[in-house]
């Protein structure tokens, strides 16, 4: 407890100075007089008096210092001048800091942004009890995206049969309408939760109660429990919120209690305001579906549950596959949840995590970087540490001198990188929330929470430490070994030492070596994107505007919307600019779509391999709005409304059903039904709900064939920018008819672009980190050059008054870079082709087979190399013979 | 070093005698003290400022010990140090520790002669 006092009193004495040395030394002065009128007093003569005690006393300045250093924290103080004199060097090399600044800003910037991102996705705990005996239940198809919804009766089954977790829980996000007494009718996120929800998460309420298991039977009184911020934005945190009824969805339900403060949602990126019980939901939808999360019994292992989990899953299987036999191809899988459930970690995982692993090599090439600056930097003051050594300076505190300078540089490039990355969370989040969404429980995602919180800046910190001694301890390595007699006898300019000068090389070949990695793997995830993009579509994604209109409240019936479609489409095609206009049920890759079995008469098929053929329903000159081939026979048209229905199928589909022979003609129906469909065409195939899946099986019908037009989206073929017809389209749908909605407005790029986000992003990032990073390893070439350049002035003044022309001096410096770099490229080469097996294993489909993004990054890096060697390679060339003999 | 490790040798026995000084002789400025302790020990105990006054100021950062500016009997200003609620505490477990530590030093080293 005193050892503690004492320790704060001089922490505050190092910063407050509570007692002045003028006060120190006032108090020895009276020490030393008083001591010395009592020799006097003994009989001293006042000069042997004074003599007498200044040597009993002892000095005053050992007494001072041994004062100051309890006063405060020496080592502190230390720190302190070491920083001072850092500062002071950096302003005397103002452009050496502001590059070594914004390098590593650059480097520390682009790992906290990412970090941000990480952490909340995949890092940080749920605030409940225990959040690592969580794991998440998830159903997958091959070829599908998992996704953690089970029926209400495979919940109970699980719930009751299994012998592994000690509680299993369930919830579903929807949206609900909610009003009452003094609350406004409002559209609110909401969330079923079974009776255990609370209980088995350790949560206790803010107020009142939580969701109980009586509450959760279908005969039970409705309550809800609300969110804290809802209890504080809508009851103004009102402690008589319990028991005030309110009207959920159009049901009487009884507000008991608040949840915790700190609890937002198990499901990532959701923030509910209001809990009901499981049972509401059971009422309303009979084929009610939840997210189902376990928490494993204490003992129980992931694996063992899994095991478990398989064996129970049969009956849910067997249940399936009673109605869609091919369905006997699902599985089950569990995945740790104590970071909260979230698609969005299938989706944005991995891509995140490669993304991290390119920020940590962008941060090792802008410490490379700086260390190879501060050795060359370390030549120039040699001389001034080599005097400081002969005065005196211990080797440690040199070294430690160095290091406090460097983690000063890092320390001020964090914060600038701080800065940076507060603006790069937010594109990222940006861009994140521009994805379509992800299909299943995902429900509304409705804000990515990343922000530079404390957690985020402890990284930062950290990082920017081990920064500053990972590209300091060399340099101040180098620094200390210097020996002081020999560089103060020479002259500076020739006391590098030869291991210095290689190690300043090494630095380079390392830099290139991994831009190399950088910029090659950027390319494999370019070149992924662009086969995204542009590979096996099926339709032409430029020049396509989507419209989506919604005539529930237009007052229009669904079976007399035929006439004024057809009007709008023919308006639609006199706009100038626009070359077809058509409408569909589903547009591509829009994310949703339909599907049946079908059944062609004489076709046999094992159960096993029966599976869903995609359907849509379109108008006339759909395959023409989006540049899909009509292979065969003809394609639809309104005449056809009235007549025997018809339909047009794509390849895959002909080829599957109707063999080689041609499908025109053809017959089939739909499970189901009984009305057969005559195959009047045959089309390419078409990508359809996502890009990463290869072109399903799929069958037009025609739209205007239907009972009831439920076909709302219409796409539009133009000519020029789709955008520019936009405004001319939807004045026309206002003319033609006047009470419809137009719920959404886009282009066929732009929803492409939309369902491949983490592509994107992850496309976009590498190649920016990745030119980040070559134009550093740029900086410090030509750094490194200069530097030899300037150093050999001597020489190369020599070799030109001998007779080297100036074509030769150039040839010289570019020969030594390009040596450099192709160096770091074989060194770098190996690591470049393991990265793209890495990043390959991570992300499917990857082309690995491609060697052009080695040798894209390779040719990048010697254009770098040459255009940092081009200034340095001048400056040689210019060397005056007479002058720079001057100077030796 | 060597200078530090004498102090550290020192050290608890040098707060132990500011404190029984304090607390015996009421508040005293840093010489009193000196010459107070070399008068008690026949001039065998002479203390350098350099050892004396960090001993204070540490007593002082742990809250033993209050200092405080005064003007001595012949109207000089001194810092006078004045013993606290927690240094008579720390003074009476310390003389315990001491007596206990002597008593087992008095029979060890009787048992060996």
């Amino acid at each position: 407890m005193a050892t503690m006092r004492e320790w704060l009193r001089r922490l505050s004495g190092t910063i407050r100075r509570d007692r002045a040395d003028q006060d120190l030394e006032e108090e020895l002065r009276l020490h030393v007089e008083l001591l010395a009128e009592a020799a006097q007093r003994q009989g001293h003569s006042p000069e042997a008096a004074a003599r007498r005690a200044r040597l009993q006393a002892g000095g005053t300045a050992q007494a001072m210092e041994s004062m100051r250093d309890q006063r405060g924290l020496p080592w502190l103080e230390d720190l302190g001048r070491d920083a001072q004199l850092g500062l002071r060097m950096m302003r005397r090399n103002p452009l050496f800091s502001a590059v070594a600044i914004l390098s590593l800003a650059l480097g520390i910037g682009a790992n906290t942004a990412i970090f941000s991102l990480v952490n909340p996705l995949m890092l940080r705990a749920l605030p409940v009890r225990e959040p690592a005996q969580l794991v998440e239940l998830l159903s997958k198809f091959p070829g599908e995206p998992r996704n953690n919804a089970f029926r209400w009766n495979v919940y109970e089954h699980f719930r009751d049969h299994n012998h592994v977790f000690s509680d299993l829980i369930g919830l579903l996000p929807r949206r609900a309408e909610v009003s009452g007494d003094a609350l406004a009718a409002e559209t609110v996120s909401a969330e079923y939760a079974t009776g255990n929800f609370f209980p088995a998460l350790g949560l206790e309420p803010a107020l009142g109660r939580l969701i109980r298991a009586e509450d959760d039977q279908l005969n039970a009184d409705v309550v809800a429990v609300v969110s804290w911020s809802y209890w504080q934005n809508r009851f103004n945190h009102h402690p008589g919120i319990v028991g005030r009824r309110i009207v959920v969805d159009g049901a009487p339900a009884t507000i008991v209690g608040v949840a915790p403060r700190a609890f937002r949602s198990v499901l990532f990126g959701s923030r509910p305001d209001v809990w009901l019980p499981a049972a509401v939901g059971r009422r309303n939808d009979s084929r009610f579906a939840l997210g189902v999360v376990g928490r494993l019994k204490p003992g129980v292992s992931i694996e063992q549950a899994r095991a478990e989990m398989r064996v129970l899953d049969r009956w849910r299987i067997e249940e399936a596959a009673k109605t869609a036999p091919f369905l006997r191809q699902l599985t089950i899988e569990l995945e740790p949840a104590g970071a909260g459930l979230s698609l969005l970690r299938d989706y944005y995982g991995r891509p995140l995590l490669a993304l991290m692993a390119i920020v940590a090599l962008l941060l090792l090439i802008a410490c490379t970087n700086v260390a190879g600056m501060l050795l060359a930097r370390g030549a120039a003051r040699q001389r001034e540490l080599a005097v400081r050594v002969s005065l005196g300076a211990a080797g440690f505190r040199l070294m430690r001198q160095m290091l406090t300078e460097s983690v000063l540089l890092a320390g001020l490039g964090g914060a600038l990188g701080t800065a940076l990355a507060y603006f790069g969370v937010d594109a990222l989040v940006r861009i994140v929330m521009s994805g379509r969404g992800v299909v299943g429980l995902a429900g509304p995602l409705q804000q990515i929470e990343a922000h530079l919180d404390a957690e985020v800046l402890m990284f930062t910190a950290a990082v920017s430490l081990l920064a500053g001694i990972l590209f300091g301890i060399a340099p101040a390595w180098h620094a200390l070994r210097s020996a002081p007699a020999q560089s103060l006898r020479e002259t500076g300019t020739a006391g590098d030492a030869r291991s210095k000068r290689l190690f300043g090389r090494g630095l380079i070949v390392a830099q290139v070596a991994i831009s190399l990695v950088l910029l090659s793997t950027a390319g494999v995830f370019i070149s992924h994107l662009w086969n995204l993009r542009n590979v096996g579509l099926g339709f032409n994604r430029h020049g396509v505007l989507l419209v989506t209109l919604d005539p529930s409240r237009s007052g229009m019936a669904p079976e007399r919307l035929f006439q004024p479609y057809q009007d709008l489409l023919s308006r639609l095609e006199a706009i100038p600019g626009v070359r077809a206009a058509t409408l569909s049920g589903v547009t591509p890759i829009h994310g949703a779509g339909s599907a049946r079995f079908v059944n062609v008469p004489g076709f046999q098929e094992p159960p096993m391999a029966r599976q869903y053929t995609s359907l849509n329903w379109v108008a006339p000159r759909y395959f023409e709005t989006f540049g899909t081939p009509l292979v065969a026979g003809r394609d639809f048209q309104f005449a056809d409304q009235g007549q025997a229905r018809v339909a047009i199928v794509n390849q895959s589909m002909a080829r599957y059903y109707f063999g080689d022979g041609n499908a025109v003609g053809r017959q089939f129906t739909l499970d189901g039904q009984d009305r057969a469909y005559e195959v009047i065409g045959v089309v390419g195939d078409a990508k359809y709900l996502d890009l990463h899946n290869a072109a399903p099986r799929t069958v037009y019908l025609n739209a205007f064939q239907e009972s009831r037009m439920f076909s709302h989206r219409f796409s539009i073929r133009t000519d020029t920018a789709p955008s520019a017809v936009a405004g001319d389209v939807q004045r026309t749908v206002a003319e033609v008819m006047p009470a419809m909605a137009i719920t959404r407005v886009t282009t066929l790029a732009d929803q492409v672009d939309a369902s491949i986000v983490p592509e994107r992003l992850v496309a976009m990032l590498s190649m920016l980190f990745g030119s980040l990073g070559a134009v550093l390893v740029g900086i410090g070439l030509y750094g490194l050059l200069a530097y030899t350049v300037s150093r050999r002035t001597n020489e190369i003044g020599i070799r030109i008054a001998l007779g080297a022309t100036r074509h030769d001096m150039i040839k010289m410096v570019l020969a030594g870079a390009a040596g450099l770099v192709a160096a770091g490229l074989i060194v770098g080469a190996p690591f470049a082709w393991w990265g793209r097996q890495l990043a390959s294993r991570w992300v499917v489909n990857l082309p690995i087979d491609n060697p052009w993004p080695i040798a894209f990054g390779a040719i990048a890096m010697m254009v770098v190399g040459l255009a940092a060697a081009y200034l340095p390679a001048r400056h040689a060339a210019r060397v005056a013979p007479a002058e720079a003999l001057r100077h030796l | 070093m060597s200078n530090k490790d004498k102090a550290g040798v020192l050290q608890g026995t040098l707060d132990l005698m500011v404190l029984q000084t304090l607390a015996t002789l009421g508040p005293q400025h840093g010489y009193a003290i000196a010459a107070r302790l070399e008068q008690v020990s026949g001039g065998a105990l002479q203390l350098n400022m350099g050892t004396l006054y960090p001993a204070l100021m540490r007593l002082e950062q742990r809250g033993l010990l209050r200092g405080e500016w005064g003007v001595t009997d012949n109207s000089r200003k001194a810092r006078f140090y004045a013993i606290t609620a927690a240094g008579r505490r720390q003074l009476g477990a310390e003389k315990a520790e001491w007596d206990r530590m002597a008593d087992i030093m008095r029979t060890l080293l009787h048992e060996q002669g």
